[in-house]
């Protein structure tokens, strides 16, 4: 067992150097479709996160009649902070909707128009947070007509074309990134086929000379696993190289974004090393599988 | 040097390979077909009704124009084809019902020799009798000493760390024999062994070939080399549209009548 092992890596280490050219040409193919899927992969998580900031811009805002008591309004609140749907509640009292009024004015670099007033005209009213934008309408239609509200802003048009940009967007998103992760396997599968049929006459060489088919499977096998190792080693090279524009890109792009450049990386790494090793390995078991199979 | 009772003495290939006595069965059929029939699935039938028993330690020419079914016996041989009908028994184990497991095993007990010599062009002469070793799972300790050996036996012990784009073609091609000797096999089977050589170096193969026969090995030859068949008087097994149509011990390349 311990000699077979050694025999495979050894053969696979000889493989790769003795067949440089293609070792090289299959590592190439590799970096190129990695840093492809790569990519998308990094444009994709961008989008869907870009999508979710912009979900989470839909609220309901329901004004509150004036002259409501206290206890009326905080029973309100919490019956709406109970909806299933409902992630926070912010009441906003009529003094705190002034103060805002003011503070964006100034912001705006405009005069405070509301010193003019006598008394102030604001309602107050409650902000509330939807854990999908899809349920506005349920959140909607309960609220119109609650005795204590007055007025619930109704921006259904809006939510609904926002809907169906961002259910458009990631549905093409995932399309194109399967899309292309097909194009990727289907390349690398093929790129390590060639570099296995080119040593057909060895493979014909050791089953004639009596190898079991394990002699012969496994030292390819390991062999794709180390173009795998490789060409994933460069591309993440190459994504760490480019690191830095590319966050100022993703950020210059998308605007602010709560991508968390922790998690984006490690996914990358595993995305990067389990696509590059797994084809890489199931390339050369398909490709050698055609010469054993008699 | 003393006589003794015909048996007792280890045969020179028992001597050569230290093989236990008991897998030495002179006189035992190495090799046996038997209403051996191949059709392939193109409806074209290479070979049919073939009887052949190939005794331990037989030198025997398997001669016939080209499409008599040569090749299709040599790959049904190794098993890498199997017969539409009848049975191929190697040594004293049966190819056809051989599972597929097993076949590797079988096949390191066939030594077998291409006119084309198969030889691998980035390894040395040393390195491609090596391989054969390698990859069945030999130990490295084992491997050393098994291929010089061999290479002394075929005369090539200078050469063995030349290439072979540095040899000739006989040299080449005893580097191909040296590679289907070092599994200590049964027998060796030579597919048109001299096809790509001139006369003189043909005839330096043929007497490698009648020396590690000489040793004991079994060894069947393909050939269109009428000269060389003629000459040696050895038997001859001539195949025709698939069957064999000459079985003569002494024969010559074309039939004497």
């Amino acid at each position: 067992m311990i000699t077979f092992i050694a025999f495979s890596l050894r053969r696979a280490w000889q493989g790769l150097w003795r067949n440089a050219l293609m070792t090289i040409a299959a590592t190439a193919t590799m970096v190129l479709m990695l840093l492809l899927l790569a990519g998308f992969w990094i444009i994709q998580t961008g989008l869907l996160a870009g999508l979710e900031f912009v979900e989470q811009k839909v609220e309901v805002v329901a004004d509150i009649r004036d002259g409501v008591p206290d206890s009326q309004i905080a029973d309100l609140q919490a019956r709406i902070e109970e909806m299933p749907d409902v992630t926070s509640v912010v009441y906003v009292s009529r003094e705190d909707a002034l103060a805002r009024f003011r503070e964006q004015r100034e912001a705006q670099g405009e005069e405070d128009l509301s010193r003019f007033l006598e008394s102030n005209p604001l309602h107050a009213s409650f902000e509330i947070k939807l854990l999908n934008p899809a349920f506005f309408d349920a959140v909607y239609n309960r609220l119109k007509d609650e005795p204590a509200i007055e007025r619930v802003k109704n921006i259904q048009d809006l939510v609904g074309r926002v809907l169906t940009v961002t259910s458009f967007l990631q549905t093409a998103g995932g399309v194109i990134l399967i899309v292309i992760g097909l194009i990727v396997l289907f390349i690398i599968v093929n790129t390590i086929r060639l570099a296995v049929v080119a040593r057909s006459e060895e493979i014909e060489i050791m089953r004639l000379v009596g190898a079991s088919d394990a002699f012969i499977r496994w030292p390819f096998v390991f062999e794709g696993a180390l173009v795998g190792l490789i060409g994933s080693a460069v591309t993440l090279g190459v994504l760490g190289a480019a690191a830095d524009p590319l966050g100022q890109f993703m950020f210059d792009f998308f605007r602010v974004l709560p991508i968390e450049v922790g998690t984006l990386g490690r996914d990358l790494v595993v995305l990067v090393m389990g696509t590059g090793i797994g084809l890489g390995i199931l390339g050369s078991w398909l490709s050698v599988r055609t010469y054993l199979i008699r | 040097m003393t006589l003794a009772p015909p048996g007792a003495t280890p045969s020179l290939r028992e001597r050569l390979f230290r093989a236990t006595p008991e897998r030495s069965r002179e006189g035992q059929a190495v090799l046996l077909l038997h209403d051996v029939t191949k059709t392939y699935p193109n409806g074209k039938t290479a070979l049919r009704d073939v009887d052949l028993s190939v005794p331990e330690g037989d030198f025997v020419f398997l001669v016939g124009p080209s499409g008599a079914g040569k090749s299709t016996l040599i790959k049904l041989l190794i098993r890498d084809e199997l017969p539409t009908a009848g049975s191929v028994v190697l040594d004293g184990q049966n190819l056809v019902r051989l599972s597929r497991r097993h076949v590797p095993r079988v096949r390191r007990k066939v030594g077998i020799v291409f006119q084309d010599f198969k030889l691998l062009p980035r390894k040395s002469v040393w390195e491609n009798v090596a391989f054969a070793l390698e990859v069945t799972g030999t130990p490295g300790r084992r491997i050393r000493p098994a291929v010089d050996r061999v290479l002394a036996l075929v005369g090539l012990t200078a050469q063995s760390r030349q290439l072979p784009s540095q040899l000739s073609g006989g040299e080449q091609q005893r580097t191909a024999i040296a590679r289907a000797l070092v599994h200590d096999p049964r027998i060796i089977i030579a597919d048109e062994p001299t096809g790509n050589l001139d006369p003189l170096i043909s005839w330096e193969i043929i007497q490698l070939l009648l020396r590690i026969n000489e040793l004991g090995v079994t060894v069947l030859m393909a050939t269109h080399n009428a000269d060389v068949v003629t000459a040696l008087r050895k038997r001859v097994v001539a195949l025709e549209e698939g069957r064999i149509i000459r079985d003569e011990v002494g024969g010559a390349y074309h039939r004497e009548d």
